[in-house]
């Protein structure tokens, strides 16, 4: 049954992306001027010659289904476009640019649960202690924080009083001939700040939310079950309860993927990270709107992803859903 | 010679938005080995707390011991160290509770929550520990042990689930075993077959059982002694019979009087008019004054001893001057 | 059992008094209402009183703060006068910032409240609809709308309610899920009222306690999706915002601290103000809350 639920989830995913497939076709479309012009994009540069050439590729003198029918068959075949820009496809483009994008997503997803957890599941102890208190205060203010005000103001901190993490950028120059181990703590120097920033806000979320959803499992049943049986409090807590207590952060994670992906948007830009937001802001400078769109397209496929990746994890953590076989 | 369980004066006081209240008053009970010890009374009269006081499970805060002592084989309980309790419960005193529904753990297996109940006590391997449970599974009467051991509690009926309890219970084979009103989350029939496995176990495992319910049907089937509370506090205890056959206190009374028929072993209990007092609301006097039909002057302000008197020990002053 | 009585009214009489009396007892939540009153009292008299224009250059480059006394703020990379940006760039925030709550909440509203509603369906279609909202980073799918459909602070403010409405739709969803069950309403229906007068008139001020509190909130995402457009320059060029200073100092900032650092700091407190008051409003609606 998991692996018929997981089909069933995978193709929903697939018509969700063509529902984003469609709904790019219609941006374009929708957008004022005509749409030869809209593709082309980039201020200056447009001559005629290129926009007839774009018009034959994209069909646009034909009637709108056929449009998006050609529009379709490209994007399946892996044709988003051309960045006349980059003079690159928005493909090739974009697939150097997803792995960054990857990495400091994931890792400020796995930063802000691990320590959000640990600091909502102690704070739960004492409901009214210090640390309680903390994590409510810094969760509020962690929420009206502006993520790119808080990436600037590391850089600055960083940049000039305690210059010990880079600030800009994935890798040094330096390095760049140096052996994998080498790169790879390049890499991580480089990820510290921009992760953390990413991290903060849903880190002061995900503590302020499993410290009450663990204060409400404390109090279950079969937490005194498990003490009357002469658990030791850590496995009361960590094994019994956390457990439990993660299902809700897990599905609030998996909701907010979208949202981290916005705000790696705006933190790539502050730190100069080589990642796809960074190339959608200067795609959107430039109006190359395949390159956004692209852009927008992969963004989404990532949120679809973790989407299912979430509901297979919850299925995995909550036997309950498993159903009977 | 000296009990099993001897609850002596036993205070236990909650820190509520009304300030500190008694939910126990000098509750003192004792327990022999191999007995059965029933305890009845309404809804809020203590006894789940007796029963947690003694696992060293009341919840704090805002619960406290505030004065007496608990001694489980002559071992004082409420000065214990946290690790000396951990090591009592589940070894030496197990307890079942009311919500089967509720009380496991519904990420985990039913076998894997009770290898873990024995291997908290017990040095053995994980599969000796998970053999012990599909063993104890058959004991409690569940049908093909060795496959429900890998079901999760979301998988088993309410009557399945209590007797996992039960089997996780006695799996350490504790001289105590507290069951809280383990069936009334039941059907009738599964009640039945509950208390039937109760006394088995109780035969087999020679441990002394103190039954805590509201169905006084149980407690003339399964009861040597029985203990009545009433907000808080013991108000009569003697033999089962003694107490079923001549109630004395006017609450035991109407208890007992509420039963259509023992015998029929269908009873349950019907309502006294009237509530337990909030516990913030307890005055001087006595606490079922306000629902007596014998109260008088004194009731209402001076508080009963239990004390003989008659036949057996009574906490009321209309008893004890030969008014009723 | 009680025979069918008349139910409840349907507005109770005064749950807003009630509310306040629960909110003015909380002393943080009458902290943000404070602060966000200042706020609106500054930012209202920079916007209309005030003289200043925001992109005069008026002095030196990156003047620093507290120097100059015509300048306590300093002055940005072009010599631009900062306190007078405060002053006028928080008018264009918050107005963003409410009209783009307003729309989600009109979007949000109307969608949950029919799926809620109508179940079945109807349910089903709209549901679908938000699941597929909801997958489009939601910054990302502003920035496109915004850049398509050339900025300005309705374009901004449309497209940030166009990209934000799908909580509130699941919010009302579930609270018109409940609420349909109730007593009343199926007296209401017993009685013969129409639909629409269900929707509106019964059920809908019911659910507004946690409608009202999730609109707070989403003043304060708005206010912070704004500023990040305007802070990528995406927002209208002709009108001075908080994120756009934030965003045109940027490249100096290792030169110059202040022209980024104090503009953030107004963001945050406007967006705190408002969220304590959210948070101030929930606790005020469900009382037994606080109990913990
Ligand atoms: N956490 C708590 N905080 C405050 N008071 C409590 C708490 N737990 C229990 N009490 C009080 O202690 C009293 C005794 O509760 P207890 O659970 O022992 O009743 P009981 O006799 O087991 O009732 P029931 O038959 O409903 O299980 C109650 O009046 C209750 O108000
Ligand atoms: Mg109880």
């Amino acid at each position: 049954m998991t692996a018929s639920f997981f089909i069933r989830r995978i193709a929903y995913g697939l018509l969700l992306m063509l529902g984003v497939v469609i709904l790019n076709f219609l941006l374009i479309r929708l957008a004022p001027g005509d749409p030869a012009v809209v593709i082309a994009g980039e201020m200056g540069g447009i001559d005629a010659q290129m926009l007839a050439a774009i018009r034959a590729d994209y069909g646009l003198d034909k009637p709108l289904p056929t449009q998006l029918w050609i529009y379709l068959s490209n994007v399946v075949q892996g044709n988003l476009g051309e960045s006349f820009f980059f003079n690159q496809p928005v493909a090739t483009l974009i697939s150097a640019r997803i792995g960054p994008t990857i990495l400091l997503v994931l890792t400020a997803q796995v930063l802000s649960i691990v320590i959000g957890m640990f600091l909502g599941v102690i704070a739960a102890r004492k409901p009214n202690g210090p640390l309680s208190g903390f994590v409510s205060v810094f969760a509020t203010i962690g929420y009206a924080v502006p993520v790119f005000w808080t990436g600037i103001m590391l850089v600055i901190l960083f940049a000039s009083v305690f210059p010990i993490f880079p600030v800009e950028g994935m890798r040094s120059v330096r390095l760049r001939d140096a052996g994998p181990i080498a790169q790879f703590f390049d890499v991580a120097h480089h990820l510290v700040l921009p992760a953390f920033t990413l991290a903060i806000i849903y880190l002061a979320q995900y503590a302020r939310l499993s410290r009450a959803s663990m204060m409400d499992v404390l109090g279950s049943d079969y937490i005194r079950t498990a003490r009357a049986k002469g658990a030791t409090e850590q496995s009361v807590l960590f094994k019994h309860a956390l457990r439990n207590a993660a299902l809700p952060i897990l599905t609030v994670a998996g909701l907010q993927f979208g949202n981290l992906i916005s705000g790696a948007l705006l933190v790539e830009t502050v730190f100069n990270w080589p990642g796809m937001g960074r190339l959608a802001f200067d795609s959107i400078l430039r109006r190359n709107y395949p390159t956004v769109l692209g852009v927008l397209f992969f963004a989404a496929a990532m949120v679809v992803a973790a989407n299912i990746l979430t509901d297979l994890s919850y299925r995995w953590a909550d036997p309950r859903l498993r159903g009977r076989e | 010679m000296s009990a099993l369980l001897e609850i002596e004066d036993l205070n236990v006081t909650f820190n509520t938005r009304y300030g500190a209240v008694t939910a126990l008053d000098s509750v003192s009970l004792h327990v022999n080995a191999g007995e059965t010890l029933g305890v009845v009374g309404e809804s809020g009269c203590g006894k789940s707390i007796t029963a947690l006081s003694v696992m060293g499970l009341i919840p704090s805060p805002p619960g406290r011991i505030a004065g007496g002592s608990i001694r489980l084989n002559g071992e004082e309980l409420t000065t214990a160290s946290p690790a000396r309790m951990r090591a009592i419960r589940g070894a030496e005193a197990a307890m079942i509770f009311q919500e089967p529904m509720t009380s496991l753990n519904p990420v985990f297996t039913v076998g894997a929550q009770i290898a873990e109940a024995i291997m908290l006590h017990q040095k053995v391997g994980a599969d000796q520990a998970m053999r012990a449970a599909v063993a104890l599974l058959d004991r409690v009467g569940i049908p093909s042990p060795d496959a429900r051991a890998r079901d999760y509690p979301h998988q088993l009926s309410g009557g399945m689930r209590q007797r996992v309890m039960i089997a996780m219970a006695v799996s350490c084979r504790p001289k105590m075993l507290i069951a809280d009103e383990p069936t009334t989350a039941l059907d009738v029939t599964v009640q039945a077959q509950i208390f039937d496995l109760l006394n088995e176990i109780q035969r087999d495992f020679g441990a002394a059982i103190v039954l805590i319910t509201h169905d006084m049907g149980a407690i003339a089937e399964m009861a040597d002694r029985v203990a009545v509370m009433y907000a808080g506090r013991v108000i009569e205890g003697a033999t089962a019979d003694d107490v079923l056959d001549h109630p004395q206190h006017p609450y035991a009374r109407g208890l007992i009087d509420c039963i259509p028929n023992i015998a029929k072993g269908d009873a349950a209990l019907r309502e006294i008019p009237g509530v337990v007092p909030p516990l913030h609301l307890l005055g001087a006097g006595c606490a079922f004054a306000a629902r007596c039909a014998h109260a008088n002057n004194r009731c209402h302000t001076e508080k009963p001893k239990l004390a003989a008197h008659g036949h057996h020990p009574a906490a009321c002053h209309a008893v004890q001057e030969g008014r009723i | 059992m009680t025979e069918p009585t008349v139910p409840e009214p349907y507005v109770a009489e005064s749950p807003g008094r009630e509310a306040w009396r629960m909110y003015s007892r909380n002393r943080t939540a009458l902290f943000g209402l404070g602060l966000l009153f200042v706020i609106l009292a500054i930012t209202f008299y920079g916007s209309f009183f005030y003289a200043g224009d925001a992109y005069d250059i008026v002095w030196a480059p990156h003047e620093p703060p507290m120097v100059t006394p015509e300048f306590p703020l300093g002055t940005d990379y072009l010599g631009r006068d900062i306190v007078t940006g405060m002053l006028k760039g928080g008018g264009p925030t918050m107005a963003v910032g409410a009209a783009a709550a307003l729309i989600t909440m009109v979007i949000g509203v109307s969608l949950g409240a029919l799926a809620g509603f109508y179940g079945g369906w109807i349910d089903t279609a709209l549901m679908r609809f938000t699941e597929f909202f909801q997958v489009l980073p939601a910054l990302l799918f502003a920035m496109v709308l915004v850049t398509l459909f050339s900025p300005s602070l309705w374009t901004i403010a449309f497209a940030i309610g166009v990209v934000s409405w799908p909580q509130t739709a699941r919010l009302t969803r579930a609270e018109f899920m409940k609420i349909k069950e109730l007593e009343y309403v199926t007296a209401a229906r017993a009685i013969g009222a129409k639909n629409t007068r269900i929707i509106w008139k019964v059920i809908l001020p019911n659910a507004a306690p946690p409608l009202i509190v999730s609109a707070a909130l989403t003043i304060g995402v708005a206010i912070l999706f704004e500023a990040g457009l305007s802070f990528l320059g995406l927002g209208d060029p002709n009108v001075m915002s908080w994120g756009l200073m934030i965003g045109a100092n940027r490249d100096q900032l290792l030169d110059a601290w202040w022209p980024v650092t104090f503009p953030g700091l107004a963001i945050f407190l406007t967006v705190l103000a408002v969220s304590l008051v959210g948070d101030g409003l929930n606790d005020a609606f469900n009382p037994k809350l606080r109990e913990r």
